[in-house]
């Protein structure tokens, strides 16, 4: 590395906008999961809709394929990968605002 | 039921994909838990050429094969990846996991935010939906078939394919086949089912290192042009650059 790449280097800024939505694409994935045959995005809208229900129900996943699902059992995997998530995610986020 | 990934690689004068290969596949065992099958027949055909930013230069390009991904692919469940599709976590094992025929993305974006990717994401005049050919999963269904069927008469009449769609390049892709090819079995009604996130993608005007095992650094110009940089860690991507890829794979951390 010569003198000016360092000096371009050390010049360098971290782009916090672009880290965020790199965050934020990379927390959709995570938030997705597969159960039942079927493709589930955990988040409010999943979480409110089986709360509203309970045993066995048909809703449609995230290909609008209608699905059989044990709702409290579905639940209970969305929840929890949605906080698990969340967390991670607050932890990089807070990271990131951490650089220079 | 068998899965596995499988990676096309032919090497030209500049680019050593079949090494990107061997080094994809270790990271895609050791997130996604399953074994590689690299298909590196050598090609005689080098009709196909395009440009190379990161090389500066117009160098052959062995992207004809990938449609024989159906009968290549010796597992029940397959993962076709670009050799230059970086596995630096287990975000695909959630498309592993679904029940679908055969997936893959339907949207990019740039990771620097600098590049709109519109432009990416469709193609020709007539501004078609692209579904990108970087990763691809399916399994051993009849519409797996017909799509890599339907993809093979579209690289076979890629001229007249070509005028229907208005693509201006000359240059066959396999992402224009495939957006074809899905559209076409779903009778152009763009309800094709997709990975539900988009893949990242590092520019090749972008610089790529490997800062640790599955954390890299992208430095880049902003509009108004002041370094900046941002790190991908624990997130796949598509490195757009061979070169700098190229060196990662040459000195790994």
């Amino acid at each position: 590395m010569d003198t000016n790449q360092l000096v371009a280097h050390a010049r360098a800024r971290f782009e916090h906008e672009a880290a965020r939505r790199v965050l934020r694409e990379k927390y959709q994935a995570k938030f997705t999961f597969a159960h039942a045959g079927g493709m589930w995005l955990a988040g409010p809208e999943l979480l409110t809709l089986l709360k509203l229900c309970s045993g066995t129900v048909v809703v449609q996943d995230l290909y609008e394929n209608p699905v059989k699902i044990q709702a409290e059992e579905l639940y209970e995997l969305a929840v929890q990968r949605w906080q698990e998530c969340l967390n991670a995610w607050l932890i990089e986020y807070e990271q990131s605002n951490q650089q220079r | 039921m068998t899965t596995g990934a499988l990676i096309f690689a032919h090497n030209n004068d500049h680019i050593d994909y079949v090494a990107m290969a061997r080094w994809s596949a270790q990271n895609i065992q050791r997130h996604l838990g399953i074994p590689t099958h690299i298909v590196t027949d050598t090609v005689t055909d080098d009709s196909n050429s395009r440009w190379f930013g990161d090389y500066n230069v117009n160098m052959a390009w062995y992207n004809q094969s990938r449609v024989t991904a159906y009968d290549a692919s010796p597992w029940d469940c397959t993962l076709v990846l670009d050799a230059d599709y970086v596995v630096a976590s287990d975000q695909l094992q959630t498309i592993m996991d679904a029940d679908q025929d055969f997936l893959c993305f339907r949207r990019a974006y740039d990771v620097t935010s600098v590049n709109d990717f519109v432009g990416h994401n469709t193609f020709g005049d007539v501004r078609m939906p692209m579904w990108w050919a970087t990763v691809m999963w399916f399994n051993r269904s009849r519409h797996s078939q017909l799509i890599f069927e339907a993809m093979t008469m579209i690289r076979n009449n890629w001229t007249h394919y070509r005028r229907i769609y208005k693509i201006n390049q000359a240059t066959y892709r396999n992402d224009h086949a495939l957006s074809i090819a899905l559209c076409l079995l779903q009778g152009h009604t763009l309800t094709v089912p997709a990975i539900p996130w988009s893949m990242a993608s590092v520019m090749p005007e972008h610089r790529l290192t490997q800062t640790d095992l599955d954390s890299y650094r992208v430095e880049f110009e902003d509009p108004m042009q002041r370094s900046r940089w941002i790190e991908l860690h624990d997130q796949d991507f598509h490195a757009m650059g061979k070169q700098q890829l190229g060196d990662i794979v040459a000195n790994p951390c």
